[in-house]
């Protein structure tokens, strides 16, 4: 049986929440949460960022190419035209700041941890394995479309 | 004079988002370092009035760079600018030599408040 921890959800669904108001000037709107397969198909764009220490494994932000753009857009103060480095910069910091506030609230509560530099995976049809850890998702409604935020951690 | 503050992160969009916060308010970037490595070696020859470090980059992590700045010039003035805010983290920094810490997402009064305070 798959199970995920409801104590290292709460930190990232809290996170976003600020976080995603304090960037984009609007609190999101959480959808109903999921569970997902150690092997999916993924977003046209996918923020990762990794966990380690008492926890481990990924934090993945999903979004369509034209949520991306339309995120950073917001974020950089003027409409992209393409998206470039600067544009994908944008979306991966925003991911970096989800995981990061999360890593503070998780430390509160016991679970002392370290990230990674996010890393940027855009395509269409993209696999992404998390190993055996077990997946929960939380789509977050945003103006700019839909957050999708997978959660892959699991107790060392 | 403006005061000459080098801006240390890995991501492209924060060095943009800083440097359009310090030049607006009357400061000048001397350098944009993206690891840690890359600060310590721009901190020795730009010899800047103060740095904006990052934690979390590839290469070196800005707990280390400070820590290697803070050799080189003992009284160098660094704020950390770092999605991370636990407290272990905020320690650490602060034992290796930081003089701040800003949480991000950050408003730009907050950065500015901050290097002001400590090129005082």
């Amino acid at each position: 049986m798959m199970t995920i921890r409801v104590e290292y959800i709460n930190p990232f669904l809290r996170a976003s929440f600020g976080v995603l108001e304090a960037v984009l000037g609007k609190m999101p709107t959480k959808g109903e949460l999921g569970m997902r397969p150690s092997v999916f198909t993924s977003q046209q764009c996918n923020v990762i960022t990794g966990v380690a220490g008492r926890i481990q494994g990924q934090v993945i932000y999903g979004m369509s190419l034209i949520t991306a753009d339309r995120i950073a857009s917001v974020m950089i103060g003027q409409p992209i035209r393409t998206f470039d480095q600067l544009a994908a910069s944008a979306i991966a910091e925003l991911g970096n700041m989800i995981t990061g506030n999360a890593m503070a609230l998780l430390a509160e509560a016991g679970y002392v941890c370290d990230i990674t530099p996010p890393t940027i995976v855009r395509g269409s049809n993209v696999k992404i394995s998390t190993l055996n850890i077990p997946a929960l998702i939380i789509p977050m409604t945003l103006d700019q479309g839909l957050l999708e935020l997978t959660v892959s951690l699991q107790e060392r | 004079m403006p005061k000459r503050i080098l801006v240390t992160d890995d991501a492209m969009f924060m060095r943009v988002t800083l440097r359009n916060i310090l030049t607006k308010n009357g400061f000048e970037v001397a350098g944009e370092a993206s690891n840690g490595r890359e600060a310590i070696d721009m901190y020795r020859s730009l010899k800047p009035d103060a740095v904006t470090m990052d934690i979390t980059m590839p290469e070196m992590d800005g707990i280390s760079a400070v820590r290697e700045i803070r050799k080189i010039d003992p009284h160098a003035r660094i704020i950390m600018c770092t999605a991370m805010g636990q407290k272990n983290m905020v320690i650490d920094a602060v034992s290796a030599g930081a003089k701040d810490f800003i949480v991000k997402p950050f408003q730009a009064e907050k950065v500015v408040e901050a290097i002001q305070k400590v090129c005082g």
